[in-house]
């Protein structure tokens, strides 16, 4: 390898490089988002992963899956060692420790991560990840996009990409989360077929959000002081920040506590 | 063993201030961050500072031949701390420098005999002794069961910006 790599990069400040290799980064979900999150983090030079997909690549994935080709259709390829094709293809250094499952059967290794990405189907996964993440203290960027179809017009494409920072205002204090979006979670999520996903907005959500993580470790900008809430319209192709951050209740977060970190432990 | 110590940017520069404040007659300020324990996989274990508690002034000894002396009533609000709260407790102080800080060894010798105590009323919580320097961080880990204290690999100032004040 050249030793000029990151190079077009150094703008990120001068230590910057050292400290994006330190960061133990957690993708949870490999899909149409989180194949592209880990591409991405594998360009930038992180080198510390622990990624989680229970599934296997399908025919369904080919139109959106970063990384998958027909090959991995005919072999039941599970997502995970597509995501570690990518990253040690860019990065043959890179140490990654991949589970074929969900995370929480198997929580204990998304604890060690600096920085988790959630890229996850529903509420109720975000609720139980983003809960994880609070108790030890790990920041989480969750990015989702969904296509509604409301009448006579044409599908809506949104989506969005949340920093929830511990200490700082949670999901449900942005109100991404609330008992109604939760209770209806058993029913169908969108309504332009059966999980409508498409790979352009997936690559616009998840650029933004390792960009946030780049950010939040090398502090090139000295902007990004609290939470991010960013809305997609994927029917304009546009992205800004949410309305709701302009409501946000001074004061800590009253979901999460601080003192509630950390294992269960009965005294 | 792996050892990382988590605090988010709320916490470290509410504590850091404190420290900072001149005091009427110690030449540095001492403190306790509140401490939970959590456990990652591969024998990763993590200890996660939940809050912080200083040290009134009338608790610090006049002694001339330390940056700070706390009496006996902070070692035992301390203590009373971690029977009340379940928590276990990290002594801090801040070296006004930049660069990797080193503990004295005056730090090295009196912290563990303190730390010794909060160990007796807290077997199962995580304790130890904590040093910021402007830019960097070191601490020493007492960990549940383990007799002897671990270096801590990574601390982390979890906010805007994410912080590594340990190593490089």
């Amino acid at each position: 390898m050249g030793e000029d790599r990151f190079d077009r990069q150094s703008f990120l400040g001068a230590g910057s490089q050292p400290v994006i290799e330190r960061a133990v980064v957690g993708v949870m979900g490999l899909g149409g988002g989180g194949s592209h999150v880990v591409q991405q983090l594998a360009h930038v030079g992180f080198l510390r992963y622990v990624i989680y997909d229970p599934d296997v690549v399908e025919e369904s994935n080919l139109n959106r899956l970063v990384g998958a080709t027909e090959s991995d259709v005919r072999e039941k390829t599970p997502k995970v060692e597509v995501a570690k094709r990518v990253a040690f293809g860019l990065r043959s250094e890179a140490i990654v420790e991949a589970y074929t499952q969900r995370w929480q059967e198997n929580p204990e290794p998304l604890r060690a991560c600096d920085i988790l990405f959630g890229c996850l189907d529903g509420f109720g996964e975000r609720r139980e990840l983003e809960a994880a993440s609070r108790r030890y203290l790990i920041p989480l960027i969750d990015i989702g996009m969904d296509i509604h179809r409301v009448g006579d017009e044409p599908p809506r494409m949104g989506g969005q990409i949340i920093l929830s920072m511990p200490g700082g205002p949670c999901m449900f204090c942005l109100g991404f989360l609330n008992e109604r979006t939760l209770a209806r979670e058993g029913e169908r999520y969108g309504d332009a077929g059966a999980r409508p996903q498409v790979i352009w907005p997936n690559g616009v959500l998840a650029s933004t959000a390792v960009g946030v993580a780049v950010d939040l470790l090398t502090d090139w900008t000295q902007s990004l002081r609290s939470a991010v809430y960013m809305e997609y319209d994927g029917n304009r192709g546009t992205l800004r920040q949410h309305a709701r951050l302009q409501y946000l209740r001074e004061g800590a977060c009253p979901h999460y506590p601080a003192a509630a970190v950390g294992d269960v432990v009965l005294l | 063993m792996m050892v990382g110590v988590r605090l988010t940017r709320g916490l470290y520069e509410r504590a850091v201030a404190d420290l900072r404040r001149p005091h009427p007659y110690a030449f540095e300020r001492v403190g306790f961050f509140s401490a939970r324990m959590g456990n990652a996989s591969h024998g990763h274990r993590l200890v996660l500072l939940t809050d912080y508690h200083a040290v009134p002034d009338d608790q610090y000894v006049k002694d001339p031949k330390c940056g700070a002396r706390i009496n006996s009533d902070s070692i035992r609000a301390a203590m009373q701390r971690v029977l009340d709260t379940g928590a276990g407790a990290f002594h801090v102080h801040v070296h006004e420098h930049p660069g990797t800080p080193r503990f004295s060894p005056m730090d090295a010798e009196e912290t563990p005999r303190v730390v010794t105590g909060l160990r007796v009323v807290g077997p199962f919580q995580p304790h130890g002794m904590l040093l910021f320097s402007e830019d960097r961080a070191a601490a020493l880990v007492w960990l549940p069961g383990v007799p002897e204290p671990l270096k801590a690999n990574k601390i982390a100032v979890v906010g805007f910006p994410l912080t590594f004040l340990e190593g490089a």
